[in-house]
Formats: C-alpha cells, structure tokens, sequence
C-alpha cells in the first residue's frame, strides 16, 4: 500500500578520500597522543610508577644532596637554627629552620625539626612564573634573588612553609652572630622570597677545592655541623657510599607528606617508640 | 564656534565638578597609600607569611572577572552574529578596558619588586599557570586596545591626522579576528585564574578540579551585567537613553541564566566537597573556618543569596527584568558576590595551616588576616582609577554611536 521509499547512498570518491583520511588522521593522532612526547600522560614513566622513584634521578651530576634527621636522637636545642640564622644571616623573626615539640600517639616528647626539604618535585618551582627557583642537578631547590619578582605564589604552593618572603629592608643585628658561626652569604633585599639553600656556598666551594660535602666540615650544611648529637646527617644520596645512603638503607626512614609526590630530599627517622 | 562655547559651558556643571573632586580624594588617598608601600616595602600591609595574599589579589581577580563583559560581548556580536547586541560592544571593551588595568596596577602594588614586573615575558616558565595568566593578560589588554582604536579615532581631536582614520577602519573590519583571539586568550587565563588556587595540592580547600570552571562561569555571567548596570547608570546620570532597554534586558536574561549554572556547579561542588568526598584533611579545614571565621557567612549569605540567588530572581523574573533598579541592584550583588568569592578563597584558603607535621601535637597557627589602612588605602585609588577613567570615556570618546547599527 504505501510507497516504498529507498534511500540512496551516494558515495563520491572525493567522500571516499574524506573518510579514508580521517581515519588514518585519527589512527595517527591517537599514536602520537598515547605514547608520543605529546602525551599528556607522558609525564609518568613507566618505571616511576613501579618503584615511585624520582623523575630526576636520571639527572647528569654525580650528586644529589640530602640529608637525614633523627627525631629519635633530637634534644631539641636550637643549635641547628641558631647556627643557620648567623651563618646565612637570616632574621631570627622568619627562620629558616624550625624547631618545634611535638607529641607521638603514646603521648611521649619527641623535637621536631625541618629545613627546606629541596623537593625533586618542588610545587614552588612550578608554579614561580619566572624561573626564579629551581632544581640543580645535584638536587638542590636554589631562588634567584635577583630575578624574583615577589609574587609570593612559591610561598603559597609550598606544602612545608620553608619560604619566607623579604617584607621591608632589613636593619635588624645578626643577634647568633659571632657566636653561633659569622654571616657567610648577603642579605636578601627587600621584595624577594629566601629559603634554606643547605648552604649551597659552602657545598660549591668545597667540591671546587676538592671536599666531600656532608664529611669536610668546611663544606658542610652549618646546621648538621653544629648538631651536639648528630641528628643531623647530610651527604650524598646517589652515592651508595655516603653515611646519609647508609643510613637510609639501614633504617626506616620516611618523607613529609610522601603521598604529595614532592620528593623531598630530607629524610626522618622516627622516635623510637613511633609517631 | 558659538556653538562650541555654549556646549563647553554646559559640559562643565556643578554636578561633575563636586563628581572629579571626589574622583580627586579617592586619587589622592590611593597615591598616598602607594607612596607609603613603595617607600617602606609590603611591611606596612597586613600580609604575612602564613597569609601572602590578601585583599590586592582579591580585586585583581575580580576586577578581571568584571571585566569579562568585554570578550562575552565581543563573542557574541562578532563571532555568534547577533548584531542586536552591536550597540552596547565598545562600552563593554571600555569597561573590560577599565578592569583589566585596574587588575594591572593592582598587582604592580602587590608584587615585592615592581620593577621587575617585566620579568614574566622575558623568562618564562611554562608551567606556572601565573606565567599564562601574566601573558594572557598582556596580550588580551593589546587585543582590547586594538579593538577599541577606531572608537578613539572617532574622537574629533584626531581630525588633524586622517591616516589615523584609516588604520582605524582596518583594524575595525578585522574586528571578528580580535573578538576570536580575546575569546581564545579569555577562556584561558579566566579560568587560569581558578586554577591559581586549584592546583595547588597542599592546601585541602583550594585543591579541586572545579576551581578554573567556577571562576570563568562566574566571571562570564558576572562581567556582562557590570556593562548593562554602567549603561543604566549612564543614562540615569544623563538624562538621555544610551542603549535601547531590550538589549540590556536580554544581557541581564543571559547572566541570570549564567548565574544558575554556576550555582549548579557550586552545589556539586559543595556536595563533592563536603559529602561524597570528603577527606580528613578538607573537613579538618573546613570545621576551623566555620568556627574561628565568618566562612559560613560570607558563602551562604555573600555568596549565595546576595550573589547568585537574588540576582537570578532580580534577572530572571519578569516582574523585576522590567525595572532598570532591580536590574542594576541585581548587578551589584551579583558584583559583590563574586568579589565575596575571590575574597573567601583567597583569604580562607590561606587561613587554614599548612598540616605536614609528623607527630600529634604541632600545627602551624590559624592565619589571621583583615586588610590594613595602606591596603584598603590603594584600593580607593584604583576605584577612583577606574571612575576616572569611565569619566573620560563617557565625556570624550563616542561610546555610544548610533552609526555604528547602521555600519554593522
């Protein structure tokens, strides 16, 4: 009764070369996509995801400085940022270290104390706008002062507050020095963002005279040198050798807020007791 | 040239004067307050290290989210083709003009070296998404500039030069291509701007995906209706109609339409957030700003009812889409709930410590933060910028020109 409609499928050859073309296209991209260097997930290797080990590990220098603080051998003296705010002229109002009480689950003392942690991963590098801090190849998080804008956005980002930013000219007296060690960097001027450097002046002058920072007491952190009791051990982490290696090999060690995937290079042995 | 006499006579009249001499204090007071931070460094504002950002950057964000207006506006003549909205496109570039400086300075305030303020184009990191934003900015203000010379060609001063005219009228037939480029670099750094804060995972209420969606929703339902409350303000100040009521009502339509998407993006948000998937550290967060700071206020109240739902009833309903004073009293509380907005991430994100303490006992004080005089001191400035500036437009460029319906 009713009409038979039938549609006709009109393929040119211009459709044809169309189609054909958009799928190869197609096949391409999603090859250049997945694996390729434009892959959005091309950030995660393979093996990092396997072990969770750095992504800069694989950088050229034959260093990568860290360090390790024992909670459980922590007095909490003050030495370390005593002898940090002469030695790198900090104001004793924004230290760079910090050391503070804390209380384990038992209800114990235990002494806190953190530095910079010079994340492999450092939020506060990635987010400076101008390349004002950066990791060096041997793994330390350095700032630019003169090329740092002060937008404080690093001191936002940074998961452990190690930043402290420069809000007036300073005109304060160095109140650790001379005793605490003398005042071996220049003051920050005002407008620029400072964090612990492990004193990186020291590390770079120790290996041009030949030194082996974390051991040469001249081209060690002031912080682990001054430490009455050793809390503090800085070295070399790619060297299996180092005392800071040792250490970690030896013991159970962990990392502030791990599951951020900053890598921090500074590790801490608990209390005894536990946390 | 009577004429022109008795027109300068009318031009100057009591009421603008006493207008510029309030203009003038807000200047004076925004200087001084400016002198005062150069001169004795970001000491004398009330930020600190455990909160860096305060209120600078709450109206750098929202003058830059009220100045949407412009590429919204822009898009949708040039590149949706609806003329009918012709009309109204230079005011809304103009006013965007305004924000987008107002921003600019702002941050030149705020940064610790305003002498490096350069720095951002010649060293680049291209993962800072401050970075984006600093170029986004950048650009977009030269693409607003662009988009705007013919109207200031227009003006009568520039008789005397006619090539001017005629790099004017260039620039005015590739219009479409700046309304495409400004449509792209918009999207891009409005929403970057939310993911300021979004990304940065160590602080539990700033770190979500939502963030760069919530800003640009807001910012172009917001950014419009602060166009159609100047174009209302405009005509009331002068007594005559600038730009037909159906065009302004239809934009006020549209933001109360971008009001309800945003508020649905924000009740995911919230259901998110506070219930499906709460964690630990975002309820601890959330559970210190509801009692040590009028969080809970300022989002239900600022946020919500001023911000979004009484503009949305004031834009949407037909007995208040037909009167100018709701429209424009909507307009406002709109503003002043994206301003809230901007305020509550900012300064509640940074409020909240930073927890990566391994034992029980330490946790870094709750930051304290409200603005000091020299703080609140540059702000009047830069409104007195801006008024300044919407001053000098309305007097001296042609803002408003009928020409231009029958052009398009």
């Amino acid at each position: 009764m009713s009409k038979k409609k039938t549609v006709k499928v009109e393929l040119t050859r211009r459709d044809f070369l169309v189609i054909a073309g958009t799928a190869v296209g197609s096949v391409a991209a999603a090859q250049v996509l997945t694996t390729g260097p434009l892959s959005p997930f091309g950030s995660l290797k393979q093996d990092q995801l396997e072990t969770g080990e750095s992504v800069h590990e694989g950088t050229s220098s034959p260093y990568h400085w860290g360090m390790v603080i024992d909670l459980d051998k922590c007095i909490g003296c003050e030495y370390c940022l005593r002898a940090c705010t002469a030695t790198n002229d900090v104001e004793p109002e924004r230290t760079w270290n910090i050391v503070v009480e804390e209380k384990n689950s038992a209800g114990n003392t235990f002494y806190f104390s953190r530095p910079c942690l010079h994340c492999q991963d450092a939020p506060c590098v990635e987010v400076c706008p101008v390349k004002a801090t950066y990791v060096r190849d041997d793994g330390l998080v350095i700032m630019d002062y003169t090329r740092c804008i002060g937008c404080r956005y690093c001191e936002v980002a940074c998961p452990y507050d190690a930043r402290k930013f420069n809000w007036e000219e300073r005109t304060d007296e160095n109140i650790y020095a001379p005793t605490w060690g003398t005042p071996e960097v220049e003051r920050r001027p005002r407008g620029v963002i400072e964090k612990c450097t492990f004193c990186v002046h020291r590390i770079d002058r120790g290996l041009e005279q030949g030194l082996i920072p974390g051991e040469a007491r001249e081209s060690t952190p002031a912080c682990v040198n001054i430490c009455p009791v050793e809390a503090r051990v800085f070295g070399n982490l790619k060297d299996p050798e180092s005392t800071v290696s040792k250490i970690i090999a030896e013991s159970a060690t962990f990392r502030l807020r791990e599951e951020l995937g900053t890598e921090p290079s500074v590790y801490y042995i608990p209390p005894k007791e536990g946390l | 040239m009577a004429t022109l006499a008795s027109e300068r006579k009318q031009f100057i009249t009591p009421g603008l004067i006493s207008w510029l001499m309030m203009i003038g204090i807000l200047l004076t007071i925004g200087l001084v307050s400016a002198f005062e931070v150069f001169t004795k460094g970001l000491i004398i504002t009330n930020m600190t290290d455990l909160v860096p950002w305060g209120l600078w950057i709450t109206v750098d964000l929202s003058s830059i989210a009220l100045g949407a207006g412009a590429f919204t506006l822009s898009a949708v003549v040039y590149l949706l083709g609806l003329k009918r909205f012709v009309p109204i496109v230079r005011l809304a570039v103009f006013v965007g003009f305004i924000g987008y400086t107002s921003a600019l300075l702002t941050l030149v305030m705020d940064i610790g070296r305003p002498d490096r303020f350069w720095h951002p184009w010649v060293y680049w990191n291209v993962h800072s998404v401050l970075w984006e934003i600093t170029w986004c900015i950048t650009l977009y203000l030269t693409i607003m500039v662009m988009e705007f010379a013919p109207v200031i060609f227009e003006a009568p001063f520039f008789d005397r030069w006619p090539w001017l005219r005629k790099v004017g009228h260039f620039l005015h037939v590739i219009t479409p291509a700046f309304a495409l480029l400004g449509l792209g670099v918009s999207l891009l750094h409005q929403s970057s701007l939310g993911a300021t804060y979004g990304i940065v995972k160590s602080r539990p209420i700033w770190f979500k995906p939502s963030m760069p969606i919530m800003f640009i929703l807001s910012a172009v339902s917001v950014g419009p209706s602060l166009t159609m409350a100047v174009a209302f303000l405009l005509e009331w100040v002068g007594g005559k109609r600038l730009i037909e009521h159906s065009i302004l009502r239809t934009i006020a339509k549209a933001s109360g339409f971008g009001l309800l998407a945003y508020a649905y993006l924000k009740f995911w948000d919230l259901a998110a957030v506070t219930y499906y998937g709460q964690t630990p550290a975002v309820n601890a967060a959330l559970h210190l700003l509801s009692t040590q700071t009028p969080y809970n206020f300022g989002f239900w109240v600022g946020e919500i009812i001023i911000g979004i739902l009484l503009p949305v009833v004031f834009f949407l309903h037909p007995r208040f889409n037909k009167r100018p004073a709701f429209l424009v009293l909507g307009a406002f509380m709109a503003i002043a709930g994206v301003i809230m907005n901007r305020w509550n991430v900012t300064v509640s994100g940074l409020t909240v410590p930073l927890s990566y303490s391994p034992g029980t006992q330490y946790v870094l004080p709750a930051g304290q933060y409200f603005p000091s005089l020299a703080e609140w001191g540059v702000v009047v400035g830069i409104i007195g910028y801006a008024l300044l500036m919407l001053t000098l437009g309305v007097k001296f460029l042609p803002l408003f020109n009928k020409e231009e319906q029958h052009h398009a």
